[in-house]
């Protein structure tokens, strides 16, 4: 990145400051190759005295780690005096530099902040240029352990008097970071205690299931819950404390009860705002506005053709015949009265209401009404909802009439408050008592339910074996087991599949082509995975890294070189790839005793990964 | 005063003072201003406040001549870092070299740390590189004399290497063996080292009654890298070795420092036999100072002392960094902004 410091430039001016050897630490694999690149066109190289120094060193390894012999950044290194660190290389060739610093062959290091725990080689000075870090695709700030495990790498016991972690900025650069890892206390180490389905299988094995808890009981993860529980216990004593300090009232559950009144009120209150929406008079008259009635506005008569409530409409409304043959709608609360006068008609289904002549008949009848007609009385409409709903409170509730009424009123928020804090409480207290011995439970119910254990929970035969694969996804490959997956298959298969199973990066690349029998069994084993989802997190399942270990083990003539040229991935990536399949290809080897087909498998898979590079390395 | 007078004075000011003044003369509103709009509308209100104002101008001159008379003080151990003269630039580099070549003498704590093995379990917790393999090697020689066998555990196979290496040089080839997933080499010597995964599966199959035969005279477990008990994938095979471990096998972890190396003793001291024995310091063997290095090649101390502030609170940036780093932020926002 153009505006922080040109490597080069870096390195010059830690040697004119014998500030040498250096680790700078950075972000990405990338950047540590592009440091080394731009030492490609330096023009000052070291003396022929260290170069010849760094040649014996490298020439001694050699011995040791054959693939160093033609390493392509081996001149480059013994030109230069640098070198890059990151995964990406060979163990073989990251020991070779690990080793060179530790004599003091180098001056500079461009490593990794991902692999800060994983550098294990001093150097008087290390350069921090970042403060973030990627992980699982976020780029999140260093923590301050990180931070003091890179520092710690500065000053050599013996060697040093004094070491230096020197900050370069870069853009994106978050100084207040670095300043609190440089100072700051490292965060505590927390439980990250799980339980997976091999702990339970051989936990079972050792001890009966009435055991289980006290051992899980010793757990750091348990340890440190109880310390929460007992915190929050303390916490509850003293919110019960404070229930207590409230007056005693009539009642012995004074706050469910308040809150279950409080809620039948509200609840009532909106049962009759609903409905009251006509004064009391309104809503008497509603009983006789029936079509056909004649009808009292106050500056004309009228004659009622329906009633109706369209929808949303909180008022009743009525269809009124007028005064020469005018039809209009009319609020019920708009008329005076209701007069004593009704008149039958032929009713219509659609406006207005009445047929033709109907209506003409009507329009004759409303001319011909005399001037002075009488009002309808009409009895008060009774007040019964209201009635009914104190009755029926007063009924359920002492509240409305019990003395201590005011105080609850006063008294229920704040009392409230405490009480749902106190239940939240107690809740998480149970939880944090009993959640690893559920959690248990729960996959030992799993593990009966697929039969590797028996109804006394203990071990069945499938069990027996199946505790020997401790691995991560070790249910999907047992299930494969059992479901005679792995029946006459070959031993490039099995490793490709173990070697799909076993990678969980999901960095992109070209890799070569996987045969027929791999694809099936990949699919196959997918179809596996996503039934057994809801009892364990599927695999990533990358059906395309397997391609590499089927090669490896199909064609034991591929040389290293031919199989890191029939892909893009980085060399000490397929190492990585091919060690975990070893170690997923020795757990299947582990049962012998009772699959001895698939073990016989997994062997000739095993000796045939251990080959070139692989064996090499320990 | 004349207008532009009181202006200068007013910009003279601290902030906290001039919003108080704002507040005054304007009310809340001004607590949200920034010190232009604060200034400009103290002197729009200025006719009116104008004894305020004069007072408040008055009060911080006579602050500003007491801090003056008064010397800074002499260095006390937690003011140093706050105030006094800034480090000169020539004392980062200062004493930079190789130490005089010293017989080697184990530090008080790697003393400690040994001998508390003799009566429990011991949590050493020190900075990266501050010795610990001291610590794990003496252990081992002490259990070797009393014939008993010893499991060296670390999270990383190429850790496991280097340290086999390690114990080869020092005790021979023939006494150290080492197991990983797919390297068996001499699995009967009475020093094993091994990853953590490997040593949990060899509890499993001991729990399980298929006994291991070096399980009966394990006498010392020692744990390397601990921290990594926090580790959100592997964490938990550290805590179930710990939960295993034969009783009569002493446990030593060797950690980084950590934040709360109290409570897992506390917890060892809860679920083994004997107490457990707390060793940490913050010490460093080889002091560490920090540098700021601008991208012109320029070099100066970090902090405004050389020696490191104790924590972050502490923590104040050299004025020379500072102002180099000022510079570089506001270069690359240009840089950034104009594409």
């Amino acid at each position: 990145m153009p505006p922080s410091i040109h490597p080069v430039h870096l390195v010059t001016v830690l040697r004119q400051k014998s500030l040498t050897p250096a680790i700078v630490f950075l972000t990405s694999r990338r950047s540590c190759d592009e440091a080394l690149q731009a030492f490609e066109h330096a023009t000052d190289p070291l003396s022929p005295a260290r170069q010849e120094s760094i040649t014996a060193v490298l020439d001694e390894l050699t011995a040791t780690y054959p693939s160093l012999q033609d390493h392509p950044l081996r001149k480059m290194v013994t030109a230069c005096g640098v070198a890059a660190h990151h995964a990406g290389h060979l163990p073989s060739w990251k020991i070779a530099i690990e080793e060179l610093m530790r004599r003091g062959c180098l001056d500079a290091v461009f490593a990794t902040t991902t692999l800060a725990a994983g550098v294990d080689f001093p150097a008087r000075t290390v350069v921090l240029t970042q403060s973030g870090v990627r992980r699982d695709q976020d780029f999140t700030d260093l923590t301050i352990a990180e931070v003091a495990q890179i520092s710690g790498r500065a000053g050599r016991r013996g060697k040093d008097s004094v070491g230096f972690a020197i900050v370069t900025p870069s853009p994106y650069m978050d100084l207040g970071v670095l300043i609190r890892g440089l100072t700051g206390r490292p965060e505590p180490v927390d439980s990250q205690f799980i339980i997976a389905y091999p702990m339970v299988l051989n936990l079972l094995k050792a001890h009966p299931l009435d055991h289980i808890q006290s051992i899980l009981a010793k757990s750091f993860a348990q340890y440190q819950m109880n310390a929460q529980a007992a915190h929050l216990e303390h916490r509850i004593e003293k919110l019960h404390a404070k229930l207590e300090s409230y007056q005693p009232r009539e009642c012995s559950d004074w706050l469910t009860q308040w809150s279950a009144y409080g809620h039948a009120t509200r609840q009532t209150a909106m049962k009759l705002q609903a409905r009251r929406h006509h004064p009391p008079e309104v809503r008497a008259r509603l009983p006789y506005l029936t079509p056909g009635r004649v009808v009292a506005f106050p500056r004309f008569r009228g004659i009622v053709l329906r009633r109706y409530r369209s929808r949303g409409q909180r008022h009743e409304m009525m269809t009124v015949l007028r005064k020469g043959g005018v039809v209009a709608e009319s609020p019920v609360a708009d008329i005076m009265g209701v007069i004593d006068r009704t008149f039958d008609f032929a009713p219509a289904s659609a406006f207005p209401w009445a047929t033709p002549e109907a209506l003409s008949w009507l329009t004759q009848q409303l001319e011909d009404l005399p001037k002075h007609l009488s009002f309808l009385t009409v009895p008060p409409a009774p007040d019964e909802e209201e009635g009914e709903v104190v009755k029926s409170l007063g009924d359920l509730f002492p509240c409305p009439t019990c003395p201590c009424r005011p105080t609850c009123a006063k008294e229920f928020k704040a009392a409230n408050t405490v009480k749902q804090e106190w239940l939240h409480h107690t809740r998480t207290v149970q939880s944090l008592r009993t959640g690893l011995w559920h959690k248990f439970q729960e996959r030992a119910e799993i593990l009966q339910d697929l039969g590797y254990l028996n109804p006394a929970f203990k071990l069945t035969a499938d069990g027996e074996w199946a505790r020997l694969i401790r691995i991560d996804f070790s249910l999907l490959i047992t299930e494969l087991i059992r479901a005679q997956a792995f029946k006459d298959v070959a031993p490039p298969t099995l490793a490709g599949l173990m070697a799909c199973i076993a990678y969980e990066n999901d960095r992109p690349g070209s890799f070569p082509r996987i045969t027929a029998a791999l694809a099936s069994l990949v699919a196959a084993t997918r179809r596996m995975a996503d039934a057994l989802a809801p009892y364990d997190d599927p695999p990533l399942l990358r059906a395309d890294v397997g391609g590499l270990a089927e090669r490896w083990v199909s064609e034991t003539t591929v040389t290293w070189a031919q199989l890191c040229r029939s892909t893009s991935m980085a060399e000490g990536d397929i190492y990585r790839l091919l060690s975990r399949t070893l170690e997923y290809l020795s757990q299947v080897h582990s049962l012998q005793a009772t699959h001895p087909d698939l073990a016989t498998v997994a062997a000739e898979a095993l000796s045939r990964i251990r080959r070139g590079v692989l064996e090499e390395l320990p | 005063m004349t207008r532009d007078e009181l202006e200068q004075a007013l910009a003279d000011l601290p902030f906290r003072l001039l919003r108080r003044l704002g507040r005054a003369i304007a009310g809340p509103p001004a607590l949200r201003m920034g010190k232009r709009r604060l200034m400009h509308t103290i002197m729009a209100g200025a006719e009116a406040n104008i004894e305020r104002i004069e007072a408040a101008i008055r009060t911080h001159q006579a602050e500003q001549q007491a801090l003056a008379a008064v010397p800074a003080p002499a260095g006390g151990a937690s003011s140093e870092h706050k105030s006094g003269k800034p480090a000169d630039q020539r004392a980062l580099l200062e004493g930079i070299g190789v130490p005089e070549p010293r017989p080697f003498v184990p530090d008080d704590w790697q003393v400690e740390a040994v001998e508390a093995l003799e009566r429990g379990d011991v949590i050493v917790s020190v900075p990266t590189g501050s010795g610990k393999t001291y610590v794990a090697v003496e252990a081992t020689r002490r259990a070797m004399h009393e014939d008993r066998t010893v499991v060296y555990t670390s999270p990383l196979k190429a850790l496991s290497n280097t340290k086999y290496t390690e114990f080869c040089k020092i005790f021979g080839p023939e006494f150290v063996g080492i197991i990983t997933g797919d390297r068996r080499d001499n699995p009967t010597a009475p020093i094993l080292i091994m990853t953590t995964e490997i040593l949990r599966n060899l509890l499993y199959d001991a729990a399980g009654g298929e006994i291991d035969v070096r399980l009966d005279t394990l006498g010392l477990v020692i744990i390397d890298e601990s921290q990594f008990l926090g580790d959100p994938e592997r964490g938990v095979v550290w805590e179930e070795t710990i939960i295993f471990c034969p009783s009569q096998a002493r446990l030593l972890l060797l950690s980084a420092s950590i934040g709360n190396p109290q409570e897992l003793a506390a917890w060892l001291t809860s679920i083994r036999p004997a107490p457990c024995h707390l060793v940490r310091h913050q010490h460093r063997s080889v002091p560490l100072r920090a540098g700021y290095l601008h991208p012109n090649g320029k070099l100066t101390p970090l902090f405004r002392t050389v020696t490191m502030p104790p924590s972050p609170s502490q923590a104040v940036l050299h004025p020379e960094a500072k102002r180099l780093f000022t510079m570089f932020e506001e270069d690359t926002l240009y840089a950034r902004r104009s594409g």
